[in-house]
């Protein structure tokens, strides 16, 4: 391994982030070249100081009283947001089944009006009666109405 | 590190209504989470309102959480989430203020931003030479000790992107260390 490669692999190495075949090359070179051994050894410092000037800062604490404070909120604002979001969640189902109604409606009307629509109209002409077949393309349903000279309903057949 | 049966079991607490739960769930992290943020942040109040934001976060999401994953690393990846989104948040009021001809408010006492200087951390000084990214993975992986995969996955990348970021952090900060800051080295 050449200098080049192994000084790009240190920095990983002094933290030991390096996959264990990589480690092991490194490593090999590292024995035999002085100067990359002084570059991790420098890594290795610079690392160790920094971890310990970690270990030695204090950022400080919530007072016993705040950290009260803000577990209640976050309690408190918890249960606000299941209610909304129990709200939410009511209002859009409801959103939903009237939404579901209306198209079913639409469908409903559009289906019978295509599929149950007039087929024939019969009328006998001189006849007190006068009848409306309906037939369903789909089922082969027939529906007669019967109506007199005045389409006053009279009765129907299946 | 995985999650233990305790917290377990104040997890389905939690979940099952148990509000209360949640304070002995958290409270070990208290400080390491307040810890991390203000790594992330370098600034005490910002730190206290991303951990609190975090909390939040962490109370309002708990059904996502996956219980094969530890639970503190899930705080710090919702932790790290919330610094970005106030970093975030504040560059677009800096740019809003700059863009308005008006300055950044500033310390009402220059001698405390001497003061404070002079007693920056030398933490602080190494971190102040790494990019936002550097940062994040520099502070999970190194500081705080998670692992490669743990640090991949908390910020949401590739283990590929921690190690590249995580090379070139080191790699600032053994050169800060070696040429700005002599002194660190010095006691060793």
């Amino acid at each position: 391994m050449s200098c080049r490669k192994a000084k790009k692999a240190i920095p990983l190495l002094a933290g030991g982030d390096l996959a264990p075949r990589n480690e092991r090359k490194v490593r090999a070179h590292i024995d035999i070249c002085p100067s990359c051994r002084q570059e991790l050894e420098e890594y290795r410092f610079a690392l160790g100081r920094a971890k310990a000037s970690a270990r030695e800062e204090k950022p400080g604490d919530w007072s016993e009283s705040e950290w009260k404070a803000l577990m209640t909120r976050i309690t408190v604002e918890k249960g606000e947001k299941g209610n909304t979001v129990l709200g939410l969640r009511a209002r859009w189902a409801l959103a939903s089944g009237m939404a579901a109604v209306i198209i079913l409606a639409i469908t409903v009307l559009f289906v019978k009006d295509t599929a149950f629509g007039p087929q024939e109209t019969s009328s006998v002409p001189g006849s007190d009666v006068v009848s409306v077949t309906m037939v369903s393309q789909e089922s082969g349903l027939q529906v007669v109405w019967f109506f007199n000279k005045n389409f006053e309903w009279k009765g129907d057949k299946n | 590190m995985r999650m233990n049966e305790t917290e377990k079991e104040l997890v389905a607490m939690v979940l099952s209504g148990r509000n209360d739960a949640f304070e002995p769930l958290v409270t070990p992290y208290r400080q390491p989470l307040l810890a991390l943020a203000y790594r992330l942040t370098r600034d005490f109040e910002d730190a206290k309102e991303i951990a609190q934001e975090a909390l939040l976060r962490a109370f309002k999401y708990l059904g996502r959480y996956d219980t094969s994953w530890s639970f503190r690393n899930w705080l710090f990846q919702i932790a790290a989430n919330a610094a970005r989104d106030r970093a975030r948040t504040k560059g677009r009021e800096a740019a809003a203020l700059a863009h308005a001809g008006r300055e950044l408010p500033q310390s009402p006492d220059p001698s405390s931003d001497r003061r404070s200087r002079e007693f920056q951390s030398d933490l602080d000084k190494c971190l102040s030479v790494l990019g936002p990214r550097e940062k994040e993975v520099f502070i999970l992986r190194d500081i705080e000790e998670l692992d490669i995969k743990e640090t991949a996955r908390a910020l949401a990348c590739s283990s590929v992107s921690v190690r590249v970021n995580l090379s070139s952090a080191r790699r600032k900060i053994r050169d800060a260390i070696r040429d700005k800051y002599p002194h660190l080295e010095e006691r060793q």
